[in-house]
């Protein structure tokens, strides 16, 4: 009988010390595994695109890159538009989100984010041809972005306000580009970094930039599931370090050019 | 591992608006098929005729519609056309690229129908006096569309589900482009995902029910 409790006692005992940790969460994991993978926009330069041999490039795709080296794993980019951003999530085919994702109070219902990583401006995109001199002149006309973006959504909503005109949603941005470039829409209210990014690849000729559109300054975070705090708190930290270090200034000079924007706003914490 | 809490409170809030979609939906699905329906009875007619130039052109248009995907077909009216300077708003990118793949499936299941009716059914109607026209009419058309009605009602189910398909030309006042707005607003995408499933499932079987009773009605002679 000794011998049997002496037994079972050992066998408990490798068992509890070969067991996963149950308290493990998603940032051990990642460790554990040695692969951070990365949800990713592959349409939205300069922040993430493809080279000419089909390689993931652009700001986006370094900070990846970067976030991974610094924890000591191998990264993976997984394309994903951006409304799939949550489900990739969620699924489980991506660990976090380095993908542009504006940070507002409805999706933080849903989703958790970093303190911002990045922050855009938003500006007029038009044809020459359009007549269109600034942003007040979009009034009646006929415009469009990426469904659910930013500045989609603060587009549509003045569209709404003027009561004239229509706003269109594309699924990606190389189709509003398409739209426009057509004339299918008079213009589109677009980040800075991509306008001037398209504007100067001469994919879409006769594309100008007309003026800032007036809306709040768009930060942007890194995402992971709400509830991983332990991984929350190291991307926080992380992003903090890019800017301590000059690194985001560095990327910033690589991908756009320029002085990189402030992220942080005066007088109130993050 | 599935890592989600459901907040379904949200979800139901959005319903009125989903369901103002799911009405356009069925108009679109309704029009399509109406549009669809009339262009695959000249198709049918024009695949069975004797004259090359008629032919042709019908078979062309079945081969397409038929061997593509309708997202294509959608997405070559919007962006396809755009680019020889036609522009369609998304509603009628959508209503058309549906209609064109409705056409080619329907043409088919027409020209089926036709093909089961004996030739000596028209025989007899001309001999009893009737015109070409006439005995088509009177004799062939109710014939074919009594043997193709339950595959056209398969046909509208499937235009209800191809509608889903106008979030890539910018078609945001359908059930699929409200969910997808509602989705990149909130993230909340499987509530409005699984509800949007519902209404879909809703509407089709409405329909299939409804076309049921009404071929019972119809055809039980």
């Amino acid at each position: 009988m000794k011998a049997f409790i002496a037994a079972a006692a050992t066998a408990a005992g490798l068992a509890a010390a070969f067991a996963p940790a149950a308290q493990a969460d998603q940032l051990d994991d990642i460790i554990a595994s040695g692969t951070l993978r990365c949800a990713v926009v592959l349409d939205f330069p300069p922040m993430g695109a493809r080279d000419e041999q089909n390689n993931p490039v652009g700001f986006d795709v370094d900070y990846c890159n970067d976030l991974a080296a610094a924890l000591g794993v191998k990264a993976e980019i997984v394309e994903t538009p951006f409304p799939d951003r949550i489900p990739a999530l969620v699924s489980g085919r991506a660990d976090i989100g380095v993908a542009s994702t504006s940070d507002t109070l409805e999706r933080a219902k849903t989703v958790g984010f970093s303190i911002p990583y990045f922050a855009f401006k938003n500006v007029v995109l038009t044809r020459e041809d359009a007549g269109i001199a600034d942003f007040n002149a979009l009034n009646g006309k006929t415009v469009g972005s990426v469904a659910g973006t930013y500045e989609a959504i603060a587009l549509e909503n003045d569209v709404k306000k003027w009561g004239a005109g229509s706003f269109r949603p594309y699924q990606t941005q190389a189709d509003v580009f398409l739209a426009l470039s057509q004339g299918q829409i008079d213009a589109t209210v677009v980040t800075s970094t991509v306008a001037a990014a398209t504007v100067k690849s001469g994919k879409f000729p006769g594309l100008t930039i007309k003026g800032d559109a007036p809306y709040n300054i768009d930060y942007v975070a890194l995402i992971a599931l709400r509830n991983e705090y332990g991984l929350l708190n190291y991307l926080d930290l992380f992003v903090n370090q890019q800017v301590r270090t000059g690194r985001y200034q560095e990327l910033f000079e690589k991908h756009v050019g320029g002085e990189a924007p402030d992220l942080t706003i005066a007088k109130v914490y993050r | 591992m599935f890592n989600y809490t459901f907040q379904w409170r949200q979800a139901f809030r959005a319903l009125p608006q989903m369901l103002d979609g799911a009405l356009v939906t069925l108009q679109i699905a309704v029009l399509s098929m109406l549009i669809g329906g009339a262009f695959a009875i000249l198709l049918a007619v024009a695949r069975n005729s004797q004259s090359r130039w008629l032919r042709a052109p019908a078979t062309a248009w079945v081969e397409v519609a038929r061997n593509t995907p309708a997202l294509f077909q959608i997405y070559m009216a919007h962006f396809g056309l755009g680019s020889f300077g036609i522009h369609l708003s998304p509603y009628t990118s959508l209503l058309a690229g549906i209609a064109f793949n409705n056409a080619g499936y329907l043409a088919e299941t027409f020209r089926g129908a036709l093909r089961a009716i004996p030739a000596t059914q028209t025989r007899a109607a001309r001999s009893l006096g009737m015109g070409a026209a006439q005995a088509f009419r009177l004799i062939v058309a109710p014939q074919m569309l009594r043997i193709a009605f339950l595959p056209t009602t398969n046909q509208m189910v499937w235009a209800i589900l191809m509608t889903s398909l106008g979030v890539t030309v910018g078609m945001n006042t359908d059930l699929a482009g409200v969910t997808q707005d509602l989705n990149s607003r909130s993230f909340r995408t499987f509530e409005f995902f699984a509800l949007a499933a519902v209404i879909y499932y809703a509407l089709a079987k409405i329909l299939t029910v409804g076309a049921r009773l009404l071929a019972w009605r119809m055809f039980r002679y």
